[in-house]
């Protein structure tokens, strides 16, 4: 097919109206993201169809590169206890959580009523469309009752949170991503502080006090402050920490939990804390316990 | 007819960009596929061409990018336009012309993107260039050189054909 040139009045039309665009787009920012956020629904589910041959074709790559080419037991053992380190990780951490909680005044049942509840595993099925973004595409969307600011983890720790939804998949900012802000908390010290992502593809925790004693090697889970996460899940180890004369407070670098290099399946936090008549009989039940002796 | 070809080069391009391209990564960078093909189309195509395909293949990586849902739109509607403005105004592309360009329209891009992320010092604008902005440029150009390569006989039938009819 011959790609012609256009005639003087389409392309100044085309001028005229990408002109538009781009000034509606500066003026009116939050009017033209809902009206792009509506023109992309349906744009959304006509490419959802290519994504998912895309992504399957991906996936029949690896796991042909991975069992077949590359030592296919070795491979699938590999798998099994990186599974198993995983969630080994998950509950250490819980148990590390619950020594902490224990040597505080009522923290068991706040721990209780604030571990996560409702989860929907999702699959990974593509990576940000840019190389300016740490975002990961999910198979499931709006249709599935995903929701921009729902938290997204791994039994290991925090990945990130939704910040894109279309009815079939999903867009994940990753904690590493500098503009993502997480509340944490050091475990050890309990000194909380905001988790950001750096350019580095690291993460920093930031705002801790000044007389704070935090050292490499702590462990930073989320605070819980924000709906997005429960108290408690891993975010990372810090490494390193930064006091400079003159500044009003800490900061310290953080190697993430999760290696978001290598994930395939993760889950969304639909509802972070038990439901309301739950932990309320929770509450009831732990309270006539220790009424008892 | 022509603008339904874009749409399906764009439902091509943007899901292969997000799942397939990885593997082709350098230092964790991956080629802006939807630059490089909005900027040939622009280049041999023309100014409208370029901005359509452009837009529709920035509208499409918005919705599969964490970034905002104008930034895509505008650079690779723009980086179309742009190629095509550049492509009116020479007589012969040659591959080196064409690298050049997209490398510069690349880089042009990329300083969207970076001052979009509100680089906190000339130290992240620098990592962010060294990182990122110059590898992608490379990549970009590289990647739109081949495939120009790849299907030059093509486009140069078309455009002789086209240039004839007019």
């Amino acid at each position: 097919m011959a790609i012609s040139r256009s005639t003087y009045g389409t392309r100044r039309l085309a001028i005229v109206l990408f002109a538009c665009l781009l000034v509606a787009l500066f003026l009116l920012p939050s009017q033209s993201q809902r009206l792009l956020q509506y023109v992309g629904g349906p744009l959304g589910q006509i490419l959802s169809v290519p994504l998912a041959a895309f992504s399957s074709v991906d996936h029949g790559i690896s796991e042909t590169w991975n069992a077949y080419l590359a030592l296919q037991s070795v491979h699938e053992e590999n798998r099994q206890l990186h599974r198993d380190l995983e969630l080994l990780k998950g509950q250490n951490n819980q148990l590390r959580e619950s020594v902490a909680a224990t040597q505080r005044y009522e923290t068991l049942l706040n721990f209780k009523q604030q571990s996560p509840s409702q989860t929907l595993a999702a699959q990974v099925i593509g990576r940000d469309a840019t190389n300016w973004y740490g975002g990961m595409i999910l198979n499931k969307g709006e249709g599935d009752g995903v929701r921009v600011e729902m938290g997204v983890v791994t039994p290991a720790g925090v990945v990130g949170r939704i910040v894109k939804t279309n009815s079939t998949s999903s867009v994940v900012l990753l904690v590493t991503d500098p503009n993502n802000a997480i509340a944490g908390v050091v475990q050890r010290t309990r000194d909380e502080g905001i988790v950001e992502g750096t350019s580095h593809g690291r993460a920093r925790l930031k705002y801790i006090p000044l007389l704070s004693r935090v050292q490499a090697g702590d462990r930073v889970v989320t605070s819980g402050l924000t709906g997005t996460f429960p108290r408690g899940l891993a975010i990372g180890g810090l490494t390193q920490v930064e006091k400079s004369e003159g500044d009003l407070f800490q900061s310290a670098e953080i190697e993430p939990e999760v290696d978001l290099s290598k994930l395939d399946e993760v889950l969304i936090i639909t509802a972070p804390y038990e439901d309301a008549d739950s932990a309320q009989k929770l509450l009831q039940e732990i309270r006539g316990d220790r009424k008892k002796p | 007819m022509k603008f339904l070809l874009y749409l399906l080069l764009a439902l091509v391009v943007v899901p292969f960009q997000t799942t397939l391209l990885h593997y082709f990564s350098i230092f964790g960078v991956r080629p802006d596929l939807g630059l490089v093909a909005a900027c040939l189309v622009g280049f041999l195509g023309g100014e409208l061409d370029g901005l359509i395909l452009g837009l529709l293949l920035g509208c499409f990586q918005d919705m599969l990018s964490a970034g905002d849902l104008w930034i895509n739109v505008v650079t690779k509607g723009g980086g179309g336009f742009l190629a095509g403005l550049a492509g009116r105004h020479m007589a012969h592309i040659t591959p080196a012309v064409l690298t050049a360009g997209l490398a510069i329209i690349s880089c042009l891009s990329s300083a969207v993107f970076l001052y979009s992320m509100n680089p906190a010092g000339i130290d992240e604008v620098w990592m962010g260039v060294r990182s990122t902005v110059l590898v992608q440029a490379g990549f970009d150009a590289l990647v739109g050189a081949g495939l120009y390569l790849l299907f030059r006989q093509r486009w140069s039938d078309d455009r002789m054909v086209t240039e004839g009819a007019l």
